[in-house]
């Protein structure tokens, strides 16, 4: 890969006339006339309704189950409990590659004896209709001896905990480790120590989780579903003991992800029911159900203690993270593992020592969240870097530049990304966006300013391996058929892969219709997941659309009478460069291909090179294919008497290799900004005992639009990328440096810092409080 | 979902007086807040009375002394009314910030006041104007001041036969400043931490009135009337407003919840009652 030095522009190497243009998705139109179908909006004759009896108490013995009162009111045709159920105990869908050993956590389809978390599920009733199985839930009765639990990771991991999982709720450990930290620590000037907490968030997508199941005539069951991940069709034929090829997942658009739907949702729960009753059966969640139905983002203590010299160079960084799993495993492992190549951000840490645990409680279990890990990791050594260039009073980015990793060289685990790095240019952009300084005119209103970059990678972890299909063929009017097994979780992937086909096959976007999320007839392409989409499926797409090309170009010189390279697909011909008369249209080259025999599809798997683990001691080695790198800049006001924060600026700038449709990118960048604004200052998912006090959107504050500001975003395009056309990727990274840079604006903007987020009115007030108490005392010294 | 129930629809207000009369019929005006409730299984009532088609309760007259509304009158029909800014200035801002857009246009004046929240948006405003409240049943009718109306954790003294027909109060005072301020954990459709809504009347630099209205903070909207008392007849001074603000602190009996803490929205009160107050002297001076 070459590179054009530190400039924020590369000249792209050919002229493009579908790729990086602002176009209006594929998906809009229907979106925006209420014309698409969720899955939540298909029905059948006969269906059935389900509803989910959940447990009342977090931690607890289910001493009696009796679902007789409810099994005989008219219009209940089945219900369900754990001893109904073929096998009880599932393992997660990922494959585990990742060289630990880890104990046996899988959360049953229906809890047994053991309930482990408040909301855990112990039946399912289906009936006629929707209100007969409400009915049918308020007539089942349980009885629930209430256990001792455990709601804090640290006092999981303390000796006489109550166990939630394994044999110490220890579920996995991720150590790095390079150069000597310890003794760098010891010998450095400054040596700067703290503690950070996230909190839980919730994915709060605009669809919460529904879907279909039917029976087909060759005995397959069929699941109409939102998810992210159609591959979970595997999983759900082992649950319910049938082969793979007897189920089939098909999705739908998808009403927001976000992680959320990355696990099985309610597939599992359509799935028993469809087979036991052999009635197509429907669940929607409500509201409620969602919030007590996936896995939320973990909470995470990260405590850093950075060695730093007078010339501002860091010298040496250790990290100690625990994060909260919850009462069963799902994603912990990769969480953390992400958490911990994330801990040292974009920048220069030769003397490294990473100490990460995820501990199990009867919390709601965490698993993926855009972000996933890293984006807490930001969260924590971004403020890092202001409270080290405080203590240094050093300039905030001054500090920073000092210690940029730059491109070339290794990041936490010694790997060294294949892409740019633009960490620089785009905390420079960002700071210049910001403009002159704002000063406020009320005096207990104060206003503040702050920034963040990171690291986040994009595409799947190395060592699981990861492959993506595609396949695209030309109609013989010229039109363009792509089919690859995508869910599109309204992020704009599949309209994405359209207008790559475009691009290659010099159509118009309008010319391609894809087929994606169906896991028996479209190629399998892998979750929407990881930022890999676009990598992933992108890549495999433009596989398959150029060697259609090549074949229609081959011929097309043989018609013109010229050399390949002198043809060009544009706007739907075919034409000799040199020759513009001797033009004809792509369909009536298809035409031709047809009649010779000359394939006018094909299908392409893209798979990076799958890697060794990392080394489990020092956790040396490849983690992801490669990394996005960016800036978010915030500006603040804080009311310094009742703490409230007021977000002014918003300034996204993210190096995303290319574009593939700038206004997507925007759009995720703005939804990136609200997401980590949420995250920063109001989301809250408040436990009581592990039980959910804060149950709906009016208790479960994100940020409205009245609440955001005008989104700025700024585009970076180093055409490095290892996606299509020297793309990297956005869907996490745009909420990975939010929450920092609103933590920074407000801790420059009062003078102190609040070291837990969600950095509510009340923590404000009390940090001032505080820091007026030791002034006092210093004073009265 | 929800319980069985009747609905009766009336027309007209006698209509809906002769149907209110089981003990277990419920009143619904914009329903934003009892549809929420009966989805929640909170609220079981065994007959709905729906008053969305009663339009003579809907509507905002002024005369000389007077404003006066309508109990159907809905949020944002409040925030089209431009001689209501100027009458009832806190009433407007507290609706600018009520809730969301769509419940706004549904909400009304008299469901926000028969609901007895402690964190009813509109009530310190109307608290804070004196307002009035009449009540009618089939049987008759009657005007309570809204001070008097609330005896507890969502109890006041409505009749099960009544409704709240009209809320009125009296043109303020010359030399008046009447103002509210929401403080919520977001600015859109959040639910009030500390509302706190002030009336100062001020002449030849001596307080004639003053009211104190705060929500979220106690059982029921309250009214800070040690503080009230501190500052009517005195001559105003920085220290005075401060010394009422402390006295409105000491007041309010806030609880612990999952928005925020007694001692935080303690604090609070202290702080917005005497911005509150000393922004009104400001503008009189």
């Amino acid at each position: 890969m070459i590179y054009g030095g530190p400039s924020d522009e590369t000249a792209p190497n050919v002229k493009r006339w579908q790729v990086g243009k602002p176009l209006p998705r594929i998906d809009a139109a229907g979106k925006a006339f209420g014309s698409t179908p969720y899955a939540g909006d298909h029905v059948m004759p006969g269906m059935l309704h389900m509803c989910i009896v959940r447990a009342n108490i977090a931690s607890a013995k289910l001493r009696f189950l009796d679902v007789a009162k409810a099994r005989a009111l008219e219009g209940v045709v089945e219900i369900l409990t754990a001893e109904d159920l073929p096998i009880a105990e599932v393992a997660p869908g990922s494959p585990d590659r990742d060289g630990t050993e880890r104990p046996n956590t899988g959360p049953p389809i229906l809890a047994g004896e053991r309930i482990r978390y408040f909301g855990e599920p112990i039946a399912l009733i289906a009936a006629e209709t929707r209100d007969i199985a409400e009915r049918a839930r308020q007539l089942v009765e349980f009885d629930l001896e209430p256990l001792a639990g455990v709601y804090d990771p640290l006092e999981a991991m303390k000796p006489g905990a109550p166990i939630v999982q394994g044999n110490d709720n220890i579920v996995a450990v991720r150590n790095i480790r390079k150069g000597d930290a310890a003794n760098r620590l010891e010998d450095a000037d400054y040596v700067v120590e703290n503690t950070f907490w996230t909190p839980f968030q919730e994915h709060a997508f605009l669809e919460p989780e529904a879907g279909l199941a039917w029976t087909d005539e060759n005995d397959v069951i069929n699941i109409r579903v939102c998810t992210q991940d159609i591959a979970h069709f595997r999983a759900i034929a082992d649950a319910i003991g049938v082969p793979h090829n007897k189920v089939r997942v098909r999705g739908a658009l998808v009403g927001g992800g976000f992680g959320g739907k990355e696990d099985c949702t309610l597939e599992k729960f359509l799935a028993v029911m469809v087979r036991k009753t052999r009635c197509p059966v429907r669940l929607e969640y409500s509201r409620e159900d969602s919030f007590v139905g996936h896995g939320k983002r973990h909470p995470l203590i990260l405590r850093y203690k950075t060695g730093v010299g007078k010339d501002g160079k860091i010298s040496g960084l250790d990290v100690e993270i625990v994060a909260d799993s919850g009462a069963y495993l799902f994603l912990s492992p990769y969480v953390l593992l992400y958490a911990a190549v994330a801990s040292s951000g974009p920048y220069r840490i030769d003397n490294l020592n990473v100490r990460a645990r995820a501990v199990a409680t009867n919390n709601m279990y965490t698993s993926a969240f855009r972000g996933y890990g890293s984006m807490q990791a930001c969260a924590a050594y971004e403020q890092q870097m202001d409270e080290v260039a405080r203590v240094l009073e050093m300039d905030p980015i001054e500090f920073r530049r000092l210690n940029y990793l730059q491109t070339g060289e290794p990041i936490s685990t010694g790997f060294v990304p294949p892409s740019a790095i633009w960490t620089e240019q785009c905390v420079d952009r960002a700071w210049k966006a910001m403009g002159g300084p704002v000063n406020s005119t009320q005096e207990h209103i104060k206003i503040g300013r702050g920034i963040a970059a990171y690291q986040q990678s994009y595409g799947r972890l190395s060592f699981l391996g990861d492959t993506s299909e595609a396949w695209v063929g030309v109609e013989l009017d010229g039109t363009v058929i792509v089919r690859s097994g995508v869910a599109d979780i309204g992020a704009g992937q599949i309209s994405a892969l359209c207008q790559i086909t475009a691009e290659i096959l010099g159509v118009a976007l309008e010319d391609v219709v894809i087929y994606s999320s169906d896991s028996a007839v479209t190629p399998l392409a892998g979750r929407t997941a990881a930022t890999r989409t676009l990598y992933m499926t992108g890549n495999a797409t433009k596989q398959a659309a150029e060697a259609i090309r090549a074949r229609l170009v081959r011929r097309a010189a043989q018609e013109f009478g010229v050399a390949p390279d002198e043809i060009d697909l544009v706007e739907g011909k075919v034409l000799a460069r040199a020759q513009p008369d001797n033009c004809m249209s792509i369909g009536a080259l298809a035409e031709i291909c047809e009649t010779e025999g000359i394939c006018r599809s094909e299908l392409a798997m893209f798979h990076p090179q799958l890697q060794d683990f990392l080394d489990p001691e020092t956790g040396q080695g490849q983690a992801h294919p490669d990394y996005v790198y960016g800036a978010h800049a915030a500006e603040v006001s804080v009311d310094t008497e009742t703490g409230e924060v007021c977000v002014l600026r918003s300034i996204g700038v993210h190096d995303v290799g290319q574009c593939i449709n700038r206004a997507a990118v925007e759009g995720q960048i703005e939804g990136g900004a609200q997401n980590g604004q949420g995250f920063a200052l109001s989301e809250e998912m408040l436990y009581e005992e592990g039980r959910l006090v804060t149950p709906s959107l009016s208790e479960y504050l994100m940020p409205t639009s009245m609440d955001m500001p005008r989104v700025e975003s700024i585009i970076l395009e180093s055409r490095s990328g290892i996606g299509p056309f020297g793309a990297k990727g956005i869907g996490e990274p745009a909420i990975t440096p939010v929450a920092p840079a609103i933590a920074n604006a407000i801790a420059n903007a009062i003078g102190v810092r609040v070291f837990q987020m969600p950095i509510t009115p009340e923590r404000i007030v009390n940090a001032l409080e505080e820091r007026d108490k030791r002034r006092r005392t210093m004073t009265a010294r | 979902m929800f319980c069985d129930f009747d609905l009766h629809m009336p027309d007209r207000l006698d209509d809906a007086l002769s149907v209110l009369t089981d003990e277990k019929g419920m009143p619904m005006a914009g329903g934003t807040n009892l549809l929420v409730d009966m989805r929640s299984r909170k609220e079981t009532p065994a007959s709905v009375i729906a008053l969305g088609n009663v339009g003579e309760l809907r509507g905002i007259h002024f005369n000389d002394e007077r404003t006066t509304i309508g109990s159907r009158t809905t949020v944002s029909d409040l925030l089209q009314s431009t001689e209501l800014v100027s009458s009832s200035p806190s009433l407007v801002e507290a609706a600018a910030v009520f809730a969301g857009q769509m419940v706004r246009n549904a909400a009304t004046v008299g469901g926000n006041i028969a609901c007895a929240s402690p964190a009813a948006d509109l009530v310190p405003p109307l608290l804070s104007l004196d307002a009035e409240l009449m009540l009618v049943s089939a049987s008759g009718s009657r005007t309570v001041p809204l001070a008097d109306y609330y005896q507890g954790y969502k109890r006041n003294i409505r009749g099960k036969d009544e409704l709240i027909t009209q809320i009125s109060w009296a043109r303020l005072p010359e030399n008046s400043v009447n103002m509210f301020y929401k403080l919520a954990r977001r600015k859109g459709d959040a639910i009030t931490i500390v509302g706190v809504a002030v009336t100062l009347s001020i002449s030849n630099g001596i307080c004639r009135k003053a009211r104190i209205a705060l929500g979220a903070v106690a059982p029921y909207v309250l009214r800070a009337r040690e503080s009230e008392r501190r500052l009517e007849g005195q001559v105003i001074s920085e220290e005075l407003l401060c010394a009422a603000a402390s006295q409105a602190a000491r007041e309010c009996c806030p609880i612990d919840d999952v928005r925020a803490s007694a001692t935080y929205r303690r604090h609070v009160v202290k702080a917005l009652v005497g911005r509150l107050l000393s922004q009104s002297w400001n503008r009189l001076v």
